[in-house]
């Protein structure tokens, strides 16, 4: 195809979940050019390196494998006719939906769709991010990676290994590099909980009987060539390490699970407004961000736990941009939301208080019984429990948001009788 | 073992030993380098804040160091040099800052002492001028505003140490001059005429030495008894912060107390503890450590406060080789051995990299004073073409890039935008490991590190090498990147 001035509606940028989902939903809501740009050799994303069960579960209520989750979607994108280009890396998107792209076929080219979808997905912070001190050997390396390495690549990183995070990845590696023989001989967490979802605690770590370091971290690394070992010692009440608390444990892999940043290098040079606490763009209902047209869905926005809020997330994202392309704009945002007490963020951060909802929120701090407040107004039941590694997703429907008097609302998560 | 024979024999491929052997190269001669890493400019080299100083600025300069004679003599070399490599060079001027009137004295002091020094060591450098608050704060909107003025040194530039030290062994093995990477140095013996140098690669027969080992060159003096000084290590620490960021500097800043933060050639910030913090190391611990690393970032801060902790993508230590550091001096070692003749020491002291160009002058200097014939080289070609960089490209560059071969249209490190037809060219200069890839053309620089490129650099680099995925390694050997085959620990049970 004759890139170059093509006629698009609708451009998704990426091909993981996010945009499939995207994608899909703008063919189904009428965007007749849709067209996919990923950068890896097939649509899926990291789906592919996620060999294990555990998404669906919402989504299609079938408790299904990466590969297998990414296997539905693609199917259902290549039957709208949507059309994808693949190892094909976007360089730049301007303000004026101008997208430049390059791959060896085609080479640099440019297009102007109608409307875009960032979904772009995130990346894994790395060592220099959290300031590990000691040596720079081979072996020190992020879990995602670790992750391509073992179930892509086809090779182990190491077989003595420790594991700095307990994010997901972090969890699912320790189980996976355990299956493949190595030894998995500590996981350090430096919150006083492990930092993923509960299910992967339980079933990655304390099945197999990993050590757990909690509010520990590594505190120094060895080796001049390759990883020799690595100090860990426990944290005091300002995170300080505690000196006497120093062990050394000899390992010739670190593995890192730190956190996950949204990328959005792209997102910022076409002039988008970024939220400095999810570290994605600043969106309303529709998921469009401060640039008209532009739409983002997905761990571009804000890093999710679950696939399935993924997928339903940018299926919004999709479904808007199509409606965008076909002339019509989004509700304008009327109502700012706040992050106030145990709330760590809300998405979106604006709404039009006219439509049903979905809130996506993330605490803090665990607490126990919530109950969430907006605006002084409880909405929804009672929660048993919440974590920070465990989105909550909220129905607000548009009677609800009649009663908000301003348009600013706090959203609170108070403990119930409080 | 293969056996060789030569006249000089360079030790060591850091700035200083590249720069010998492409001085050399200039004349006819028989010579060759060895270099233990797999690349060039591993070792004390890469840990450089890549500011191209003459040192004017800091007290420590005087004319009656040779380092300081070095590196003033260097320093117009600089240029020329860069752009006869085709490596970066950019000058962007230095801000020396101070923060009340009782500051002002020292700048006063420094602007006399510079007119009155570059007249004799300096004389193509353009003079130091005062900078008033207005201008300062005008020009740098991001430096404390603490600081009230500064003294502003045009003549200071920054380039891409790693890449200069590449550039230079490529020139000077174009020239003729032997170059050997991976190549370490086992033992030093006296032969007759000639001494005999034990290397992982066989012997090499050679009547000149020349000791250019960095951080290794007392232990390679001492190999033969040519240790007729003593070095004292200072251990200083640089960090590098996302490009994000990249734009909140022009200049290269600095005070008194507080370090360096400066703009580098590619578009990031570097901060990082200047050697005047007098902090000596022990000697090849290369470990960052807590207290180093929250120093430098304090005081990084108060030159320029928005800097923050969460934009570093990393962060290293190098040594600074000193000599007579208890007396405050800072002095560095070229010369013949007292002890040993015919081997040359070359310490080249700090900042290397304008040491270097001046210290490879006086090697060649001492190598004829040792009775080494020289005659000019008629084929010296002084220029050597850098490989494409497909970012630095306008769009119909890019294109006809792209065009030419298809390889260029492949993006492999996001961060950096680098294609897989520089990383081919990469490997087809001499990058061996993914450093070696890293160092010349960027994958792993940026802000992921490594972490979404490091697989498909790896398979590149297996391919082009003929070599298996598992052999490839981040910087020779002992340091593979991934150790194992899947499945191969549960079959070896």
């Amino acid at each position: 195809m004759n890139l170059q001035g093509m006629d698009i509606d609708v451009a998704v940028i990426g091909a993981g979940p996010a945009g499939m989902a995207a994608a899909i939903k703008a063919r189904e809501k009428g965007a007749e050019n849709v067209l996919i740009i990923e950068r890896d050799t097939r649509l899926g994303g990291l789906l592919h390196q996620c060999i294990h069960n555990g998404f669906g579960l919402l989504y299609f209520g079938e408790n299904l494998t990466g590969p297998e989750y990414s296997h539905r979607f693609t199917e259902k994108l290549l039957d709208t006719g949507a059309r994808a280009l693949l190892e094909t890396m976007v360089l730049r998107i301007s303000g004026e939906k101008e997208i430049t792209a390059v791959n060896r076929r085609d080479g640099l080219f440019t297009i102007k769709p109608k409307s875009i979808v960032l979904a772009m997905g995130c990346r894994e912070r790395s060592r220099g991010n959290i300031n590990l001190h000691g040596t720079r050997p081979a072996g020190v390396l992020t879990a995602g990676t670790a992750q391509r390495l073992v179930n892509i690549e086809g090779f182990l990183p190491g077989k003595k290994i420790v594991i700095l995070g307990t994010g997901d990845i972090g969890m699912i590696m320790a189980r996976r590099l355990t299956l493949e023989g190595a030894e998995v001989k500590a996981a350090v967490e430096i919150l006083p909980y492990a930092g993923g979802l509960i299910r992967n605690e339980v079933q990655c770590l304390h099945d197999f009987k990993i050590p757990v370091f909690l509010q520990h971290t590594v505190t120094k690394i060895y080796g001049e060539k390759r990883v020799r070992a690595v100090d860990i010692a426990a944290l005091d009440a300002n995170n300080n390490p505690i000196p006497e608390t120093k062990r050394t444990i000899e390992c010739d892999t670190l593995l890192l699970s730190v956190g996950l940043i949204p990328e959005n290098e792209l997102s910022t040079a076409a002039g988008i407004k970024l939220d400095p606490v999810t570290g994605g763009a600043v969106v309303n209902e529709a998921r469009q961000t401060n640039v008209e047209g532009i739409f983002a869905g997905g761990n571009v926005l804000h890093v999710h736990d679950l696939v399935d809020n993924v997928s339903w997330e940018s299926e919004i994202a999709g479904e808007y941009a199509a409606r965008f392309a076909g002339g019509k704009k989004p509700p304008a945002g009327q109502i700012t939301l706040k992050a106030g007490r145990n709330i760590r963020y809300v998405l979106p951060q604006i709404i039009s208080g006219k439509n049903n909802v979905d809130l996506y929120l993330r605490v803090r701090e665990p607490q126990k019984k919530v109950i969430i407040k907006m605006g002084g107004i409880q909405v929804g039941k009672t929660i048993p429990g919440v974590k920070p590694s465990s989105m909550i997703k909220l129905d607000l429907s548009a009677e609800d948001q009649q009663k908000f008097k301003r348009n600013e609302i706090v959203i609170d998560c108070l403990t119930k009788g409080d | 073992m293969a056996a060789y024979e030569t006249e000089v024999l360079i030790i060591g491929g850091g700035i200083a030993g590249t720069t010998i052997a492409r001085e050399l190269s200039k004349y006819k001669t028989d010579a060759m380098l060895v270099e233990k890493e797999m690349d060039f400019g591993q070792g004390i080299t890469k840990s450089s804040s890549t500011i191209v100083n003459q040192g004017c600025n800091v007290v420590t300069f005087r004319p009656e160091y040779h380092n300081s004679r070095l590196v003033w003599a260097g320093m117009p070399l600089m240029e020329p040099l860069c752009k006869e490599l085709q490596v970066p060079y950019k000058k962007i001027g230095s801000l020396t800052l101070f923060k009340n009137r009782a500051g002002m004295r020292r700048p006063n002091k420094l602007l006399s002492r510079f007119d009155e020094w570059s007249k004799k060591y300096l004389p193509h450098a353009k003079p130091l001028q005062l900078i008033d608050n207005d201008t300062l704060h005008n020009w740098e909107p991001n430096i404390s505003k603490d600081f009230i003025g500064a003294v502003y040194d045009p003549n200071i530039a920054i380039t891409d140490p790693v890449r200069l030290t590449i550039a230079l062994a490529e020139n000077a093995g174009q020239n003729g001059i032997g170059i050997m990477p991976d190549t370490k140095v086992l033992g030093i013996a006296t032969g007759t005429e000639k001494f005999v140098v034990q290397t992982n690669k066989g012997t090499i027969k050679s009547r000149y030495i020349i000791n250019a080992a960095g951080e290794y060159v007392v232990k390679i003096a001492r190999e033969i008894n040519a240790d007729d000084f003593v070095l004292y290590p200072v251990k200083s620490y640089m960090a590098v912060l996302d490009k994000k960021v990249g734009n909140l500097l022009a200049h290269m800043v600095t005070s008194e107390e507080h370090g360096t933060v400066n703009p580098s050639v590619h578009g990031n910030l570097f901060f990082g503890i200047s050697p005047g913090s007098q902090r000596l190391g022990k000697i090849h611990d290369h470990a960052t450590d807590k207290i180093i690393a929250d120093a430098a970032l304090e005081h990084a801060r108060k030159l320029v406060p928005a800097i923050s902790k969460k934009d570093i993508i990393n962060s290293w230590v190098g040594f600074i080789m000193y000599r007579n550091f208890e007396m405050g001096w800072h002095e560095c070692s070229v010369g013949v051995s007292r002890w040993v003749p015919r081997f040359i020491n070359a310490s080249i002291g700090f900042p290397g990299i304008c040491a270097a160009p001046a210290a490879a002058q006086e090697v060649i200097d001492l190598l004829a004073q040792e009775g080494l014939q020289l005659a000019q080289n008629p084929d010296f070609n002084p220029n050597r073409k850098a490989a494409p960089i497909f970012h630095e490209l306008s769009d119909d560059e890019k294109r006809q890039l792209i065009a030419s071969d298809r390889r260029y249209g492949q993006i492999i490190c996001r961060c950096e935008t680098v294609t897989e037809g520089e990383i081919v060219e990469a490997i087809k200069n001499g990058a061996r490991s993914l450093d070696g890839v890293k160092f010349r053309c960027r994958p792993g620089m940026g802000r992921c590190q490594g972490g979404f490129c490091g697989p498909k650099v790896t398979r590149i680099l297996a391919r082009e090498l003929g070599i298996s995925p598992e052999e490839v390694t981040k910087k020779g050997d002992g340091s593979h990147y991934a150790l194992y085959k899947s499945k191969e620990l549960l079959e070896a049970e």
